[in-house]
């Protein structure tokens, strides 16, 4: 500038003389204007256009003080929240002086200075899509973005993502310049409390890596939240992304259980035991085993994750599960609910008015049937009950046949079977009071103790494997009753274990054409459940190889429908993964093509919550079919499991298939109550129950079995009150009617589950984790309900216990670091969604405080109403175990 | 997002509003309807004990129970509840209510949460829309309808509920002659039944056939400010700061309810306006009215004072409750001294009826119910007088005094009022200014007027200073009762 001043200052000259006339038009209106204007204000207009003329001016000192002085008015006007600050407002008309003149000025610094305050005023001056607050902020001094104020940093960063959408297009300009700006905003926003936006602009400029250096000990957590609720809701690849920074920014401030949660949500090994090798502290890692046991995960624990052998067997042992049956039983005790139950308990049948009991013995049998599963739900895990139990006391040891007895045939494989489900859990127990149903010479009482060992185990891992022992030597029987019950009890056992010994033992069965479809049937899901979500080739080709070779007739078969749930249940929540295989499926047999093409998709896109696929199986259903196609119901199930990921979907799921059940066919409105069943498992909410309570008097039958299994579902393990009264009036409404009768006892026996203390739901951990193997067990039994007159009411009944997989209690229970039970007081209420809110606002809300240990219903959220302990995991769910506060002191 | 995504959000928003509203009305009608109808033809008018299916709720509502085989019968399910009526949902049906979207700030979550629900919505329509291409239920609505219509006989009259028996009957009476007892059609919504409700009676059988809502008082009707008054911000002189208070305390709450949740405190319930005479403070509520796209609710003090006992607390409950139902809204109370004045041992009957009025007043105002989008904005000038409980924090947040204006705001006023006069060349406003004599706004536009009368009652086609001068020593002289201006000066 020093050098040449005569273009700048003939510059201004002619702009002076220019603007004479131009002024003198100007100042008329400005007379009437000014009319408006206070004394004030009409001093602070004059003050800022006098600044306008001297940043012209031609002396660079004038300018760079004008400038300054500009800069103070701007910065210092307080502004209100209702009106754009005043120099803002004086100075507009004087904006496009101001740029033209910019464009004349030589570099300097002054320059830039004119620069910034030119992007100020862009904040309310530039036109829609023009982005020139931030064209000049870059051309400007790279000073201290926040003391423009949070409206101007706002606005730059909507600008900058519009920006970068632009230049993404064009592809063609870096982005460096932006992503110095980014790295201010997002840091000034962190610093402001404000992490969803500084989330949301680094998403939007698609550079989360940034977020890991910028996040703080005050704010990682909030930006955590923000970040893993928003993962629910993004599409693709991004989800990951979203969920991978979420994981390392844990893992960077040493919050390895919350890792670990996302690390499991990702089912991401490698991220798993990094967070072990990570974590240096035995406490915390026996939390990470709490936490991974009641996902149903099978892991070793092996010498990378921990050194010492003592502590890497513990931990094994509590992944393994053992002790779950203890934990149970003491929280049993201390709820004092130990008194076992009999069907009439739960029946109740005195508080139904008249009729209903006379008419009890139409079909003693069923009848009998019923009693027993209801037996088995009511008194799961227990130990102990009135019918299959009880005689081991007395000596004669006749009544306890006696009551097995009292079943026909394939029913008492479900009694005996039903020994294996009050003896849940206890591994060592079970087994020997199962011992002398094998020397039965009834097949079926084989069968069904077979089956038993599988339930006793299930969710327990054994280093001596009992159940492969026990039950491999029956996998190749002639009876195929037997055979069934030893399939599906390795598939129990070993449900999402991915073990190759039970994969080498019934892999040859699908390959043998002579064997019968029910064994095959079975077979099939039993590998579908040990290999859930592996997408394990080997097996995808012998079921594949199996469904090819069956003939026409044998496909139409109701129990067909288990090889391609087979099939489905290896790409569990593995999205596209499943293609190849789905491709594969298309050169099947018309009459199961269809159907295997929905199960596959529904079942690999489980808990995804992906849109696209529900829109697709909303599709399917809105086509009206001939006779005899049976692909709806899977689709039906298809639109519950993949919108049951997250709450938003859930509801709107639930809309749509009300409409469904309006419009659909007799095979959709079969459907539809199951999906609501697994919409809202153990969640008895007021509108499913009214709408099932409607359906469950259908004039179709079976509408109506499928809308009252469904209300055992919704209040599963609940106890619900509203639900049990339903169902003792159906009980009494469908009294002559066997097989209706027979799924209402069915439902009542879920809905006192565990006698309450169990729950169905796959969903756990704040909603935040599903369980793949639990949820295998909800969608193969769901399926078999799809038929439910030839499977649950035909001689199959026993898959019912398929649900054996999603049970698992549904408690808090805390212990302290020697894995003892302490108990402590704990507050317990309905949770409340905190994410992108400011503060620390109350998580849960109409709370009651409670000792543990304690039960959780679902929407329930507990928190330590103690300061003396502090929690190892931060979800209090399940095992918790409690450290002393160092700094706790009593309060005297 | 920053502004484009504002901009967005706005847009999912009306988008979602769009699409629930548009299809979500005809769908719900036709099952029930149509099932409803089949069991209702057996039920002989009424009368008798009609065939087991008893529709309640509205169309729509999920609860329905069903029995439509013909050999069983089940008794209808008795009704959630007798007596009292409903509290209406906000908004669409509670069936078709959507799912509450979490984060209230503007945000790239909110943003995809409400995309979900969009994209299901739309899932929705296109399902419904393709069904009703493949059967369309139009005709048979139609035709359901008319069978209803058939049903409920015409003429009907008009009868008074006294009171339930049981589910399906009711003992009725109609405006001339004796009560009866008779049967409710089952497509009566017993829900809304309560004693003492309006009903409609078929002519002949006088069975139940529907149900007369009385929707609103028209007392309150009356107070709904339908055209929006002509007096904006723009013409009060001065006063900015009171204009700030008021926007902040009740135009934002309504506008952007988020920046509050921001900073994690409630928004101020109201506020009162307090000051002399002819400070501006009804000026300013009309400006508020005006600006507002809210409903506004107008009322005077003393229309709360009825003739009868319990119509004053009853008009003030209602009037909340009109304002919840189109909420958001804007309670604007002038003269509020007229009820809310100190409570002091009655004696007289009506002394005691105002204070119980108040008291309904102080309970609406922060009471029980919390009234969300309600904004209540009092007018007084005896600020001194009022009761204390009305005025505490949590119902009255905010006090904004309406000072006499000063010299800068005269100006500004007597710039206002002479702005569209026709002014000889010779006046001098400032002289007006200046003096040291107490205006309030009011008196300034009185000297206007009066000044421009004398002219007038001259014939001149200019108003000259000195119409100003005398103008402003009438009004001086009024106000001072009598005496002269400039007597003891």
């Amino acid at each position: 500038m020093a050098v040449d001043p005569s273009p700048d200052s003939s510059n201004a000259n002619d702009q002076t003389s220019n603007k004479a006339p131009l002024k003198d038009l100007k100042k008329k209106k400005d007379e009437k204007k000014e009319e408006d204007l206070s004394d004030d204000d009409l001093a602070l207009k004059q003050q800022l256009e006098l600044y306008v003329e001297r940043v012209q001016d031609a002396d660079p000192g004038v300018q760079k003080l004008a400038l300054e002085s500009m800069r103070q008015e701007i910065r210092t006007s307080t502004s209100s929240m209702t009106s754009v600050p005043k120099p803002l407002k004086f100075l507009r008309p004087h904006y496009g002086t101001l740029k033209a003149y910019y464009e004349t000025m030589v570099d300097s610094d002054v320059k830039k200075y004119l620069a910034d305050v030119l992007s100020v005023l862009a904040l309310t001056m530039s036109a829609e899509g023009e982005r020139e607050s931030l064209k000049f902020r870059l051309l400007g001094s790279e000073g201290d973005i926040g003391s423009w104020g949070h409206e101007y940093v706002r606005n730059l960063a909507g600008e900058i993502s519009q920006e970068f959408s632009k230049r993404q297009h064009l592809d063609d300009e870096p982005f460096d310049d932006l992503m110095d700006l980014v790295q201010q905003i997002v840091a000034f926003h962190m610093k402001h409390n404000a992490e969803p936006e500084a989330v949301d602009l680094l998403m939007e400029v698609e550079d989360l890596d940034m977020l890991v250096d910028l996040v703080d000990s005050t704010n990682y957590k909030r930006t955590c939240l923000y970040l893993t609720s928003a993962a629910s809701y993004l599409p693709g690849p991004d989800d990951m992304l979203v969920l991978d920074i979420a994981y390392t920014i844990y893992h960077k401030f040493g919050e390895y259980a919350s890792a670990l949660r996302i690390a499991l949500a990702q089912d991401n090994l490698q991220n798993l035991k990094q967070v072990f090798i990570s974590c240096d502290d035995l406490v915390q890692k026996k939390q990470f085993c709490y936490i991974i046991a009641r996902h149903g995960y099978k892991m070793s624990v092996d010498e990378e994750m921990v050194d010492n052998e003592d502590d890497r067997e513990h931990l094994q042992e509590i992944v393994n599960n053992t002790k779950l049956s203890d934990g149970y039983l003491t929280l049993a005790r201390d709820i004092e609910v130990m008194e076992p139950k009999s069907p009439e308990d739960i029946y109740k049948v005195h508080l139904i008015d008249g009729r209903a009991s006379a008419g009890a013995s139409v079909d003693s049998a069923r009848q009998n049937l019923a009693a027993t599963f209801v037996n088995a739900f009511v008194n799961a895990g227990f130990g102990q009950d009135k019918l299959m139990t009880v005689p081991s006391e007395s000596s004669s040891g006749g009544s306890a046949g006696s009551w097995l007895f009292k079943n026909k045939e394939h029913g008492k494989a479900s009694a005996a079977a039903s020994l294996g489900l009050i003896l849940l859990w206890d591994v060592d127990n079970g087994l020997a009071q199962i011992d002398k149903y094998f020397h039965s010479n009834d097949n079926h009482v084989i069968a069904g103790a077979l089956l038993a060992v599988g339930i006793v185990t299930v969710g327990i891992s054994n280093e001596c494997d009992p159940a492969l022992a026990l039950l491999g030597e029956y996998i190749n029987k002639e009876d195929s009753s037997i055979r069934i019950g030893a399939i599906m009890g390795l598939g129990l056992a070993y449900a999402g274990s991915q073990n190759e010994q039970v994969r080498k033992l019934l892999s040859p069965i699908l390959g043998d054409a002579k064997a019968p479809l029910d064994v095959i049937a079975f077979t099939a899901i039993s590998l579908g459940l040990v290999n859930v979500g592996s997408c394990n080739e080997e097996v995808a080709q012998s079921i594949i190889y199996s469904l090819m070779d069956r003939s026409e007739s044998e496909l139409g078969e109701p129990l067909a429908r288990f090889l391609p749930l087979g099939l489905g249940l290896l790409y569990l929540g593995k999205q596209e993964s499943v293609e190849a295989t789905a491709e594969v499926s298309k050169t099947f047999s018309e009459k199961i093509r269809k159907y295997c093409d929905m199960t596959l998709m529904s079942l690999a896109y489980a808990g995804t919550g992906d849109v696209l696929k529900v829109q697709k199986l909303l599709g399917h259903c809105a086509q009206h079919l001939d006779k005899g196609e049976t692909h709806q119901g899977p689709a039906v199930l298809g639109i519950a499991l993949v919108a049951m990921a997250e709450e938003l979907g859930l509801e709107m799921a639930i809309r749509s298939l009300e409409h469904l059940l309006q419009y659909g066919e007799q095979n959709i409105r079969r459907a539809v109550p199951l999906a609501l069943g697994l919409l809202c498992i153990s969640n008895p909410k007021v509108n499913v129950m009214d709408t099932l309570s409607r359906l469950s008097h259908d004039t179709d039958s079976e509408v109506a079995m499928s809308a009252i299994i469904a209300l055992g579902l919704i209040g599963a393990g609940t106890n619900n009150a509203r639900i049990a009264g339903m169902l003792r009036n159906l009980s009494s409404y469908y009294y002559k009617e066997a097989s209706l009768l027979f799924c209402v006892r069915i439902a009542q026996g879920l809905v006192h589950l565990g006698k309450g203390l169990l729950t169905l739901s796959p969903h756990h951990s704040d909603r935040f984790l599903l369980s793949p193997t639990a949820l295998a067990g909800l969608i193969t039994m769901l399926h078999a309900c799809l038929d439910m007159k030839s499977i649950i009411l035909g001689k199959y009944h026993y898959v019912l216990y398929f649900l054996v997989l999603a049970m698992l209690p549904r408690m808090l229970m805390t212990v302290d670091e020697n894995l003892k039970p302490l108990t402590v007081p704990v507050r317990v209420g309905q949770a409340v969604d905190v994410v992108g809110q400011a503060g620390r606002p109350k998580t849960i809300t109409g709370f009651q405080t409670h000792s543990t240990p304690v039960l959780l219903a679902a929407g329930d959220r507990a928190e330590l109403a103690t300061e003396k302990y502090i929690p190892v995991s931060p979800v209090l769910e399940g095992f918790v175990i409690l450290r002393e506060n160092p700094d706790y002191r009593e309060e005297k | 997002m920053q502004s484009s995504v504002f901009y967005f959000l706005v847009l999912t928003e009306e988008l979602l509003y769009c699409v629930s509203s548009l299809f979500l009305t005809p769908e719900s009608l036709p099952l029930p309807l149509r099932s409803l109808l089949l069991s209702f033809s057996a039920a002989a008018m009424g009368q008798g004990s009609p065939g087991g299916l008893n529709k309640q709720g509205l169309p729509g509502d999920r609860k329905h129970d069903g029995d439509k085989k013909e050999k069983k019968f089940e008794p209808a399910a008795p009704p959630s509840r007798v007596g009292r009526k409903q509290r209406k949902q906000k908004g669409p049906e509670a069936a078709a209510r959507l799912p509450v979207v979490t984060p209230h700030t503007k945000c790239k979550l909110r943003l995809l949460k409400l995309e979900r629900v969009k994209d299901y919505l739309l899932m929705e329509e296109e399902f419904v829309t393709n069904q009703e291409r493949l059967k369309p239920q139009e005709d048979k609505n139609e035709e359901d309808r008319s069978k209803v219509d058939d049903l409920r006989g015409s003429p009907m009259s008009v009868g008074n509920l006294e009171e339930l028996i049981d589910e399906n009957h009711a003992i009725v009476s109609s405006s001339v002659g004796p009560e009866y007892y008779v049967g409710i059609l089952s497509f009566v919504d017993k829900d809304q039944l309560e004693p003492g409700c309006a009903i409609l009676m078929h002519n002949k059988v006088l069975s139940v056939v529907g149900l007369l809502q009385d929707e609103v008082d028209p007392m309150v009707s009356v107070m709904k400010v339908e055209k929006a008054p002509l007096e904006s911000y723009a013409d009060i002189g001065g006063l900015d700061a009171q204009i700030q208070e008021i926007k902040e305390a009740v135009e934002l709450p309504l506008t952007h309810p988020e920046l509050y949740e921001d900073i994690g405190i409630k928004p101020p319930k109201g506020v009162i306006l307090y000051g002399e005479p002819g400070t501006g403070k009804t000026l300013l509520a009309k400006a508020v009215a005006n600006s507002t796209s809210a409903t506004f609710l107008r009322v005077v003090g003393s229309e709360l004072i009825q003739k009868y006992l319990g119509d004053g607390p009853k008009l003030v409950r209602e009037l909340f409750r009109v304002a919840d139902d189109l909420s958001p809204s804007i309670v604007f109370i002038d003269e509020i001294d007229a009820v809310g004045t100190k409570r002091y041992d009655a004696h007289s009957g009506g002394e005691r009826e105002i204070q119980r009025t108040m008291l309904e007043l102080l309970n609406q105002l922060d009471g029980f119910d919390s009234r969300g989008d309600v904004k209540v904005i009092l007018a007084t000038n005896r600020i001194e007088s009022l009761d204390p409980a009305l005025l505490r924090p949590g119902r009255i947040d905010r006090k904004i005094e309406f000072p006499l204006p000063d010299i800068k705001t005269r100006r500004r006023i007597f710039q206002i009022h002479t702005s569209r006069m026709t002014l000889a060349d010779d006046v001098n406003l400032e002289e007006f200014v200046m003096t040291k004599d107490e205006f309030s706004g009011a008196d300034i536009k009185a000297i206007c007027t009066e000044a421009g009368l004398l002219a007038l009652r001259e014939r001149r086609m200019k108003v000259t200073h000195t119409d100003f001068k005398k103008a402003k020593e009438k009004v001086m002289f009024k106000k001072k009762e009598g005496v002269p201006e400039g007597l003891y000066m």
